[in-house]
């Protein structure tokens, strides 16, 4: 088969599509991509078995029709260094042999048989559920959640994005069991409630590609696969089975400390104080009372220390409370408002933090656990 | 003020074996085993002269002196001198630090005898040492754990050496840098390097100074220097880790093997962890090659490490961290940064899901 493409083209769609490219594979056909001709439509495919992602160019000039995969880091690391211009791939589907002729010369690999690459996971239509919400929304819901999901070898259900719909909102919820961010929206509803677990990395391919689509995602899942389509790319993926546990139930309801705080004035001061932490611990203590916020670390070792006092609004008794800086940061970072509300009850007891408004179809919230303050 | 001793037994295993051997005396004798690839444990002072040292390949030491005498070690039997003596100093206080199967650190500022000086308290617990066991030890005596233990080093074997208070200072001053506790081989080089020969020289740098050389250390090297240590002696040490290692008859070059290996390891280590009750976060394998360089490599998964599977799991990918196309001497592996144990100033806590 032959066919004509632009390599600058040909490049930024093998780009996104090969962050699913694991650098070892046990299977050796998985480091390559799949090229699959028909009907001038040229389909490219990699996976690493859990996760695949597909995209397709639509050429002009083409000629005949075949699969092959072709090994993806020298292709990729090629086409990076070539300027703008028309390449002719010539593949002889009996010998494998690839011809990228170029304006300048030829560059020659030995593709593999397409028909030994792993074939898709479907999803069961009988058992299959359907959601469809722009791009935005899903964006949003995994750039406020995949920061929190875990590392966790023994609980694999945390490592992913929970995705929950029900006739009410549209639920995304993420933790480490330090941290925990629940994200809602009221604008993207479903008539049947169910829920599935996007592991970390597919949420991650995500993450990067819908910045670049604009329209709808069409979300098709079962209890094992699911499929996300989008105007340029298709990822199919396998599902963390398994139960999420009960997020709400460890929501405190009430908390009798209310702060208000400049976002961006105590993101910053805990950017400089933190500095000064401890450095296993990286524990900031918050002393709040009379409108005032008490930042402050040291690290008894190195005999250094440093404190912030800001003003803010308080509602409550007076209390000192410790978190890890780190995860405090994180959180700030992923608030959009300009003003944070911190509700407390005690220092042992679950922090909340909500932005002071949310937009009209939205509500988010961030649970962090304290530090207990050792002496 | 405080009152400590530290009690440091003389060629502890190797004086063992010349008491219970008595053909043995006066001779250099080595406790280890001799073949090929063993390793010393323990020296006499007899041996010592030629230059043996403990932890030195047998075939090095044999290599020194001609007519080393090697003897198997015996561990049962140096522990149950080691708890002789461990219960000797606790007639004296139950502040006993023990620092290893020999030595011991004993806050006697207040002591079950009521006897106000520790100098004779040393004497008597030497005395009692020499009546009990037939072996000797030497005694430091001083105000805190760090001039105890430089002092015990003094005058071995069967010494004993006091800083008293208003000699601190002038000891300090002109005592050799590698002779101070916690300074090991590669920082004494460093401090060489800084021109640091001695405590003088140490007194002349400033804290930020340390710090940034020696990191946390510098703190502690700041505060000896000028005499002061006060870590408290502390009568239950937690044990910062639980570990296993083999040294193996022929080195390992195939990949069966050290699977193998690595898996009676891992059999050793869940029962060392179970016995000990303990869940760490850390494993640490340790890889020495055939030419007894050595390396390590470890990882902390984010959750404590309790199960066998978790145990095989994390063994298999660090030991691909390791170059084993190259024979390999000794494998080891060792759990540790237990629940706790952290340096923390704080500890987090975690969100407790129902179910």
């Amino acid at each position: 088969m032959k066919f004509v493409v632009s390599s600058t083209e040909l490049l930024s769609h093998l780009q996104a599509i090969s962050r699913v490219i694991n650098n070892k594979n046990t299977v050796p056909i998985l480091d390559n991509f799949l090229f699959d001709l028909k009907d001038h439509k040229l389909v490219l495919t990699a996976s690493d078995l859990e996760v695949t992602m597909i995209t397709s160019m639509d050429l002009e000039n083409t000629e005949g029709e075949g699969i092959i995969a072709l090994p993806s880091k020298i292709l990729l690391e090629t086409l990076k260094k070539f300027p703008e211009q028309p390449l002719n791939f010539d593949i002889d589907m009996e010998t494998m042999a690839v011809n990228i002729i170029t304006e300048k010369g030829k560059f020659s690999v030995v593709g593999q048989s397409g028909e030994d690459f792993p074939e898709l996971p479907e999803v069961d239509q009988d058992k299959a559920s359907r959601l469809q919400v722009g791009v935005d929304l899903l964006q949003s819901g995994i750039n406020k959640t995949l920061f929190a999901t875990a590392d966790d070898e023994l609980r694999p259900v945390m490592n992913g994005i929970l995705v929950e719909m029900s006739p009410d909102n549209l639920t995304f919820v993420a933790s480490d069991s330090h941290k925990l961010v629940r994200y809602q929206r009221f604008d993207a509803r479903t008539d049947f409630s169910a829920s599935f677990i996007l592991p970390k990395k597919p949420a991650g391919l995500l993450k990067n590609v819908l910045p670049k689509q604009e329209g709808d995602v069409v979300i098709e899942f079962d209890d094992r696969n699911s499929i996300f389509i989008l105007p340029n790319y298709k990822m199919v993926c396998r599902l963390v089975e398994g139960n999420y546990p009960s997020y709400n139930a460890v929501i405190p309801q009430v908390s009798p400390n209310k702060v208000i705080i400049d976002r961006v004035e105590f993101f910053n001061t805990l950017g400089r104080v933190s500095l000064f932490s401890n450095q296993a611990s990286n524990l900031v203590k918050l002393k709040i009372e009379n409108n005032e916020m008490n930042v402050s670390a040291q690290d008894i070792d190195f005999s250094i220390s440093a404190f912030e006092r800001l003003s803010c609004q308080y509602e409550g008794d007076e209390m000192e409370i410790g978190f890890k800086s780190n995860f405090l940061v994180e959180i700030l970072d992923n608030i959009d408002s300009g003003d944070v509300v911190m509700e407390l009850s005690d220092p042992s007891r679950a922090g909340i933090l909500l932005p002071f408004e949310n937009s009209e179809n939205e509500q988010e919230l961030m649970l962090l656990m304290p530090m207990m303050i050792n002496v | 003020m405080r009152k400590i001793i530290h009690i440091d037994m003389d060629a502890f295993f190797a004086s063992i074996e010349q008491r219970d051997h008595p053909e043995l005396k006066g001779k250099p004798v080595a406790v280890g085993r001799s073949e090929e690839r063993g390793v010393v444990a323990a020296a006499s002072y007899e041996a010592r002269k030629f230059g043996v040292r403990s932890a030195m390949p047998s075939k090095t030491a044999r290599a020194r002196c001609r007519h080393l005498i090697f003897m198997p070690p015996r561990f049962e039997v140096y522990k149950q001198v080691s708890n002789q003596i461990m219960a000797i100093f606790r007639e004296y206080t139950d502040l006993v630090e023990p620092l290893s199967i020999d030595e011991a650190f004993l806050d006697v500022t207040v002591n079950k005898k009521d006897i106000p000086s520790a100098t004779l308290i040393a004497r008597e617990i030497k005395q009692r040492i020499v009546d009990t066991t037939q072996l000797t030890a030497s005694a430091g005596i001083s105000v805190n754990k760090f001039l105890a233990k430089v002092a015990s080093d003094q005058l071995k074997p069967d010494g004993m050496f006091v800083i008293t208070p208003g000699k601190v200072l002038p000891f300090i001053e002109q005592l050799p840098i590698e002779k101070f506790f916690g300074v090991g081989k590669k920082t004494a080089e460093k401090m060489h390097r800084l021109n640091i020969k001695n405590g003088k020289d140490l007194q002349q740098h400033d804290l930020p100074f340390l710090l940034h050389q020696f990191g946390k250390q510098g703190k502690y090297f700041y505060d000896i220097a000028r005499g002061i240590d006060n870590r408290p002696v502390t009568p239950f040490r937690e044990r910062k880790s639980v570990g296993i290692e083999n040294t193996f008859l022929a080195d390992l070059t195939t990949q069966p093997q050290i699977t193998t290996e690595l898996e009676r390891l891992i059999e050793g280590l869940i029962k060392r962890m179970q016995k000990a009750a303990k869940k760490g976060r850390t494993l640490t394998l340790k890889v020495k090659y055939s030419n007894f360089e050595q390396i390590t490599r470890s990882t902390t998964p984010g959750y404590f490490i309790t199960s066998k599977i978790q145990l095989e799991m994390l063994a298999e990918t660090l030991i691909k961290e390791a170059d084993l196309s190259r024979p390999i001497r000794l494998l080891g592996l060792s759990l540790s940064n237990f629940p706790g144990d952290k340096p923390q100033d704080a500890i987090q806590l975690e969100i407790n899901f129902p179910g």
